[in-house]
């Protein structure tokens, strides 16, 4: 089922982009990679790898591997609207319905058959232990080899050189998986490609910040997190080039990607996964413009190709959910100072204890540089228990709230 | 060495407690159990385990000791946010987040006593005075007896062999992780001393329990008033708290209380890479080891370590062919005692 949607949805996007081959389509491109890498993880042609969230996965991929992090998984079932199937299934096999939905979903996807069986699993902690446990019960499933990555809560030397060294142990874990030794020359490329991501990205990023944004509120949707999947390949540094031109041009020309942009929003995590009237609402009705989401940043510095393992250890522990929430308020305030931004909405996720656990310290720190925050209560992937109307009602008291401070 | 500089607190089984005492300070386990308001859910959320919201409402409702300062660690995402909203509601009491790996291999242990050392790097600044490695060893000696007390406690009253109730064991654990040690191994020798030994007090139906914190005596009065008689445990207010340092630990203290903490008796967070659903084996071992004809599995709501693992602990039990109750609750008595059919029940299908 998935791998024919990945493919329909691969020549269908291919098709479109020929259309307009002169424009930089960049979230078609973006797409397009996301479809081909749902197309190799279900093909079962490819040594394949279900991960924690901050993997190392220009590493894996320099190694061979397609890899992927099951979140993504439960993203694409919630896109597709199927999902309610493997929700419903994973709580008949008896895990809780107050667990992370995109967890609950890989889950009942596995036990049902319909998750491509991996040659091994690299679980991480970070960015949350219920990832951790859902690894373990993946790797119990498929019975298959787990390793885990423990990633520290500090960017310590003494924490850096511990998750340099684990990953290191990571990799001989892979080739004894594989058969295939670390190629140092392609894993060289691959860090080079990540730099060059990393600098295009940025970039982006800097572009989207520009008043009004050339985003549109759904050009940058899940970007920051998903092309993680994506470094140390030469489609990162393409889908970033697109991007920055397409951003560029538009900010050149003074064509934003909301025309009449009123509010400047901050999404905080996850965006809903599944259709849902929220988006439309804020853009068609209130001209309310998400021009930033909380991982739509770089966090961390180049990655020394001479050093490569210490340099990937401190990436993954840069990111925003990792650590003290006073780190990640830090981060959120300066996106919203950067971003110019009016509000942000945070959608709760229901059962994300790192994220969700932390709702009121976030309201609380952005409200200190005067940004209100609407916090919903979403299970970001689960569509059968969202309550439309109400939520709506929220959005839109929110809105005209932030309308009544201009 | 006196521990007379008053009060550290620390919420999880994991802390390093002999390096408190070693600097002079008394642990104090927050318990999650009093009458303290429920408001913690506004500052981090409501869908979050109530072993951390009963903590942050404690303190938050100042029911606590005078705290010299409070000791974190980073087990799972709840305790996590806990730490973070301590800062916000007792910016008063000095604190400290020690990160504890997920893995037990000889690199997490390692790390771990880096972070052993950290936190005796800290606590000697709270204190103003160095830590000494004979204050170690005699902080590691006299939980070690501690330990030590309380595993024969427990063997004899589990076993039947001492006329002391469950809740009463669990009124000494709890005394143990709040008081001073000192006292405590006075009062426990006491205890063993004036026991009668070899009277059968309970006549219930053998089964085992396990979950993570269950800190309430009056849960287990319950569990026998239903006409359980519990022979074994594993839960974080338990047995599975005090794990001796083992005798080498001379050559290396930190790293040996390190890897004494990480490879005791797993909490459902820590994962072994190498047998995955570890846990669940486990219990079905002590279950039998205890002679139980059934188990109990008691876990807060909102725990994704156990929850997201419960469905693989009852496998292995059906496996087994052990009966399991699984029972959900909220850190209080109340959500224990609306059970009690369900206690009874289960009971009565074990006769």
């Amino acid at each position: 089922m998935m791998l024919q949607y990945f493919k329909d949805l691969e020549s269908g996007i291919a098709e479109k982009i020929k259309q307009n081959p002169d424009i930089p389509n960049a979230r078609k491109k973006y797409a397009l990679e996301v479809s081909r890498l749902g197309r190799r993880l279900y093909s079962g042609e490819n040594s394949v790898a279900w991960c924690g969230v901050t993997a190392p996965f220009d590493l894996l991929s320099a190694m061979g591997v397609t890899s992927c992090f099951v979140e993504f998984i439960g993203a694409m079932l919630a896109s597709t609207g199927a999902i309610g199937t493997f929700l419903d299934h994973a709580e008949h096999s008896g895990y809780a319905s107050d667990i992370c939905g995109y967890h609950r979903s890989v889950l009942g996807s596995a036990k049902q058959g319909l998750m491509p069986v991996p040659d091994f699993l690299i679980a991480t902690s970070c960015p949350c232990t219920g990832g951790l446990a859902v690894m373990e019960n993946l790797a119990q499933i498929f019975k298959k080899d787990l390793f885990v990555l423990h990633i520290p809560q500090d960017e310590s030397e003494k924490s850096v050189k511990y998750l340099a060294d684990q990953i290191k142990e990571m990799t001989r874990f892979v080739s004894a998986h594989t058969g295939r030794p670390l190629d140092k020359e392609a894993l060289g490329r691959a860090i080079e490609n990540t730099n060059r991501a990393r600098e295009l990205m940025k970039e982006v990023f800097e572009l989207a910040s520009h008043v009004p944004s050339p985003t549109n509120g759904h050009d940058l949707s899940n970007f920051g997190i998903v092309m993680a999947l994506l470094l140390g390949t030469e489609s990162a540094i393409e889908i970033s080039e697109a991007y920055r031109d397409e951003f560029a041009a538009r900010n050149m020309d003074m064509k934003p990607g909301m025309p009449g942009e009123k509010h400047r929003l901050m999404w905080i995590q996850n965006r809903i996964q599944f259709k849902n009237p929220l988006d439309r609402l804020l853009r068609e009705q209130y001209r309310a413009n998400i021009v930033v989401d909380e991982l739509n940043s770089i966090t961390w510095e180049p990655v020394d190709p001479d050093d490569p393992y210490t340099g990937l250890a401190r990436r993954a522990i840069s990111i925003p959910f990792n650590g003290t929430i006073k780190r990640r308020v830090d981060h959120l305030q300066k996106l919203a100072l950067t971003y110019k931004i009016d509000g942000a909405i945070n959608p709760c996720h229901r059962g994300c204890r790192q994220g969700a656990g932390a709702r009121g310290l976030i309201s609380e720190g952005l409200r200190e540089i005067g940004i209100p925050v609407l916090n919903l209560e979403v299970d970001v992937v689960d569509p059968r228990d969202f309550a439309e109307g109400q939520l709506a009602t929220r959005v839109e008291a929110f809105i005209e709230m932030l309308g009544s401070r201009t | 060495m006196t521990d007379k500089r008053g009060y550290i607190g620390f919420a999880c089984a994991y802390t390093p407690i002999p390096i408190i005492y070693a600097a002079g300070y008394t642990p104090y386990r927050i318990l999650p159990m009093g009458d303290s308001t429920d408001q913690a859910g506004h500052i981090l959320h409501d869908n979050l385990c109530p072993h951390i919201k009963r903590i942050l409402d404690r303190a938050m409702g100042d029911d606590l000791p005078d705290l010299a300062g409070m000791v974190f660690m980073n087990s799972c995402d709840a305790m996590r946010r806990l730490s973070d909203a301590w800062q916000r509601v007792r910016p008063d009491v000095k604190m400290i987040l020690l990160d504890l790996p997920a893995t037990t291999d000889e690199l997490a242990v390692s790390y771990f006593a880096g972070e052993i050392s950290k936190f005796i790097n800290t606590v000697s600044e709270w204190s103003g005075e160095k830590i000494e490695n004979d204050d170690i060893e005699y902080g590691i000696l006299l939980y070690n007896q501690i330990a030590d007390f309380m595993n024969e406690l427990t063997e004899k009253i589990h076993g039947g062999k001492m006329d002391i109730s469950v809740s009463v064991l669990q009124r000494l654990f709890n005394r143990s992780v709040t008081g001073s040690p000192v006292s405590f191994i006075e009062d426990a020798r006491k205890i063993l001393s004036e026991s009668r030994p070899g009277i059968e007090t309970n006549e219930g139906v053998p089964v085992f329990l396990f979950g993570h914190v269950l800190p309430d005596p009056e849960a287990f009065q319950l569990f026998e008033s239903c006409s359980a008689k519990i022979t074994g445990d594993d839960l974080c207010t338990g047995s599975r708290f005090f794990s001796p340092v083992p005798a080498d630990w001379k050559k290396e203290f930190v790293e040996s209380l390190a890897e004494s903490l990480l490879l005791r008796p797993p909490c459902a967070r820590t994962i072994d890479s190498a047998i995955p659903g570890k846990i669940g084996k486990i219990m079905v071992s002590k279950a039998n080891k205890s002679g139980a004809r059934g188990a109990v599995c008691h876990v807060v709501k909102f725990c994704d370590p156990y929850f997201s693992r419960l469905p693989s602990i009852r496998e292995e039990f059906r496996k087994a062919g052990m009966p399991l109750l699984v029972l959900e609750g909220d850190c209080t008595l109340r959500s224990i005692g609306q059970q009690q059919t369900r206690i009874e029940a289960f009971i009565e299908m074990l006769k």
